[in-house]
């Protein structure tokens, strides 16, 4: 594979549009930061005449003086990069790039604080007392609330307790709304405020991290869907119209841990930020295998079976009339992974139960039948029916399964690669990577893929859950960054305290990486072509290329819009 | 292989249906979550296979009730002693869910957490010698009042047959069914479980019984029970 394939620029030729060198600075910047991708091409190629000449001048100067001189180029970068894109927003001044470089060198300090407070939490954090200081300092709040003002869920603290901080919320709402306007966020010296509003309910998040508005927004939406997973918005739009001041709490009762549970993975892990899944890297041939295993163990009405191991899915395959004109969102599979992993207390048994998929169709249940294939419980089959009372049937394809699974061996074969957790980023020979995320969005659109994503485990500075949220702070800025409504980039070179990272977007990948602070602008590049290629070698291995699909016998009447049991004939909620 | 009988747990959120289950299957007590929808367990018991369903109590699960509880040999019906609303719960909301059951199903009620419990707060005689066996873990300072007697429990198991339609004479003795229990130290968990499958065992038997001369009878026998005077569905 070639370098050029990647888009890549010849070797130690490319430079960075946001380069703090002064000469370049002014001729590129304008040109990366207002165009499009195929301009952003020509501005690289542009640069790699001036490159040369820079290779030798300040960076490799920076190289020797480590951070200093870089995190002054970094802040002049920053800087001359909001004057250009920002002056319009007004929250985006000259002086939130100062801000800027502060809280991202000082990530580690809120983080560790939480994780003080992370001792005792856990049983008593529902309990905390919310006129506290510590209750303050969180940082981020979720609050969920009924239209009627009335609290759901408070990710700290008791709801009840907070009554009339969200009833301050809802009058902040209702004020806005009574002018034919919505509120949307809420800007202060520390925090962001952000607003949605889904139907009856309304979300906030009350952050202090360096999130931007619009994945905050996203995060919120994440909680409402999760909602909607185990309740389905038709019902909760129904039961609203009939009790404008329902308690929700009554039918949530039992799942603030679901919700408390996806606050915390949303932080940590990219799969919610890229809305891509995460793989279990596997030879083709068994995962090949074990995909045909799951498509010749199916029943009437059974429409999606799916194996993850440890939260990374091993294969999919959907039943036919459902993939041809939908299929499994990546949203979806995370909310039923994150209840199943909090659910998951008591292993042994096999859960039969009502869980709508919110992108695929927010109004309708699934019924999932999700049991755990090892003693070990890391993997772990979901099968979903639209058929209440197939549980024993279901429960059959399973024992099918199992049973494929241990006469071929697969279980042990898919264990021993459980075994060393996810891969080492070591495995692509750069030793100054030290992690990266990446995501294909090279797929052939009639496959209808699933949006994946690859990234090696968490290794060395990042090994305690401080300097994770630290490392996850930078992706989420760089994140933003890239796609910024007001002015998306191409290309960010972000020199931070600890680390240096870049994050690339083309027409075939989206790319995070990081990297030890001494890097230097072109050892950066040469890694990055060094990883590309390492990927291309693997992309069978990381990625589901081709998912399966299967077809039932064919029924007529039965179109994959019409497969869904309506919510309203399922008798919940029925004594409503 | 289909199971033989089934057993089902219902009651309230939180009253630790989830965590007596753990307790007689791992023998373990450990932190659990909200059960979503039901679990399905198989317990060998003798040469039969015993299902058992762990339900969730949270109210938005409350439709898929009646699914579970459909064909059940025996039902688990559990409060939490230190709660009264649970017991009424278990009266509002989870005594309609048997309707799916067998004809014959056996109910046992059972009152766990008195490891919670002030032991002097308890029902004097009887209850007295058990709770004094039982190492009341010390770690625990708040104990809370009892706010379920083992009559009120005796009184609901009445009502429960009264529903059924059933002669308090034909119908296992309430001082047999019902139980109190604490999944955290393990008391009386064991014999809660073994006498409801002890009990199911019969039931298993003459289902297997039948099921060997359905091919000869099946339609008489379907249609006797159906007509049968007891049956109140
Ligand atoms: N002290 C004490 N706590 C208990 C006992 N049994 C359960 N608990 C606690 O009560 C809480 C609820 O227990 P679960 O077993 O999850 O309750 P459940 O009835 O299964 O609840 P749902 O699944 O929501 O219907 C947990 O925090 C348990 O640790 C007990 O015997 N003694
Ligand atoms: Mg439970």
């Amino acid at each position: 594979m070639e370098a050029e394939d990647l888009g890549l620029p010849p070797k130690g030729g490319m430079d960075l549009p946001e380069d703090g060198v002064d000469p370049p600075e002014q001729k590129i910047s304008p040109g990366c930061t207002e165009t499009g991708e195929d301009e952003l091409i020509v501005a690289l190629d542009k640069q790699v005449e001036l490159s040369a000449a820079q290779n030798n001048g300040p960076l490799s100067v920076a190289d020797g003086k480590v951070d200093v001189q870089e995190e002054l180029s970094e802040a002049r970068e920053e800087s001359s990069e909001k004057d250009l894109s920002d002056s319009a927003s007004t929250d985006n001044t000259l002086e939130d790039s100062c801000e800027f470089s502060r809280p991202l060198v000082m990530g580690g300090g809120p983080s560790e604080e939480e994780e003080v407070a992370a001792q005792p939490r856990p049983a008593t954090h529902r309990d905390e007392d919310v006129t506290a200081e510590s209750w303050r300092a969180h940082r981020k709040h979720v609050f969920v609330l009924s239209e009627a003002g009335k609290p759901i869920y408070s990710r700290y603290g008791n709801e009840e307790a907070l009554s009339s901080t969200m009833g301050v919320m809802m009058a902040l709402v209702s004020f806005i709304q009574s002018g034919d306007n919505s509120i949307r966020s809420i800007y202060s010296d520390d925090r962001k405020l952000v607003f949605v509003q889904q139907g009856p309910l309304v979300l906030v998040s009350v952050s202090s991290t360096l999130q931007s508005e619009q994945q905050l927004r996203q995060e919120l939406l994440y909680v409402y869907d999760q909602i909607i997973s185990m309740l389905t918005q038709a019902s909760i739009t129904r039961i609203f119209e009939r009790k404008k001041n329902y308690d929700l709490r009554r039918l949530l009762t039992g799942s603030e841990k679901i919700l408390d549970r996806l606050l915390n993975l949303v932080e940590s892990d990219p799969c919610f930020l890229l809305g891509a899944v995460r793989c279990l890297p596997l030879q083709p041939p068994l995962r090949d295998s074990l995909g045909s295993l799951l498509q010749k163990a199916i029943t009437p009405n059974l429409v999606f079976s799916i194996l993850v191991a440890r939260s990374q899915l091993v294969t999919t395959v959907q039943e036919k009339t459902v993939i041809d004109d939908c299929r499994l969102e990546p949203t979806d599979l995370h909310l039923l992974l994150n209840l199943i992993g909090a659910t998951s207390a008591f292993q042994t048994g096999e859960i039969w139960t009502p869980i709508c998929l919110p992108r695929f169709n927010p109004d309708c249940y699934f019924y999932a039948y999700i049991s755990y294939l090892d003693a070990d419980c890391t993997v772990c089959l979901i099968l979903l029916s639209t058929d209440k009372e197939s549980f024993y049937s279901v429960s059959d394809c399973k024992k099918r399964i199992e049973e494929g699974m241990r006469t071929q061996n697969y279980l042990q074969a898919l264990s021993s690669g459980l075994k060393s957790p996810s891969y080492s980023v070591g495995m692509v020979g750069a030793p100054d990577l030290r992690h990266f995320i990446y995501k294909p969005l090279d797929i052939p659109d009639n496959y209808r893929q699933l949006p994946q994503f690859t990234s090696p485990e968490l290794e060395g500075p990042y090994c305690s859950e401080s300097e994770r949220h630290r490392l996850f702070d930078l992706y989420h800025y760089l994140h933003s960054r890239i796609h910024s409504t007001l002015r998306p980039l191409r290309l960010i070179y972000h020199v931070a305290e600890k680390e240096t990272l870049l994050a690339w977007v083309t027409s075939k990948f989206e790319l995070y990486t990081c990297f030890s602070p001494l890097v230097t602008k072109a050892g950066a590049i040469n890694i990055l072509t060094k990883l590309l290629r390492w990927i291309k070698k693997e992309e069978d291995r990381l990625f589901i290329r081709y998912p399966p699909k299967y077809s039932t016998t064919p029924n007529p009447g039965k179109g994959s819009k019409g497969v869904r049991t309506d919510g309203a004939e399922n008798g919940f909620f029925g004594g409503l | 292989m289909k199971p033989d009988g089934k057993v089902v747990l219902l009651g309230d959120v939180n009253v630790g249906k989830t965590s007596l289950l753990h307790r007689y299957m791992e023998r373990r007590f450990q932190g659990t979550v909200s059960t979503v929808g039901g679990a399905f367990f198989l317990k060998q018991w003798g040469p039969h296979h015993i299902s058992l369903w762990d339900t969730a109590g949270r109210e938005q699960f409350h439709g898929l009730g009646s699914m579970y509880c459909r064909g059940a040999a025996a039902v688990i019906l559990t409060y939490d002693v230190t709660n009264f609303q649970s017991v009424v719960e278990l009266e509002d909301r989870f005594l309609a869910l048997t309707d799916t059951a067998n004809r014959d199903c056996i109910f046992a009620v059972v009152g766990n957490k008195v490891d919670l419990t002030d032991a002097c707060a308890c029902v004097p005689e009887a209850e007295d010698g058990h709770l004094s066996e039982k190492p009341i873990s010390s770690s625990v300072p708040t104990k809370v009042k009892k706010q379920v007697r083992m009559d009120d429990a005796i009184a609901f198991y009445k009502k429960i047959l009264k529903y059924k339609m059933m002669d308090e004479k034909d119908a296992p003795a309430a001082e047999k069914m019902c139980f109190e229990t604490s999944a955290k130290s393990g008391y009386m968990v064991d014999q809660l479980f073994e006498t409801v499958f002890d009990m199911v065992v019969p039931t298993i038997l003459e289902q297997k019984a039948e099921g060997s001369s359905q091919t000869v009878d099946l339609h008489n026998y379907k249609t006797a029970k159906n007509t049968q005077p007891g049956c109140c569905r």
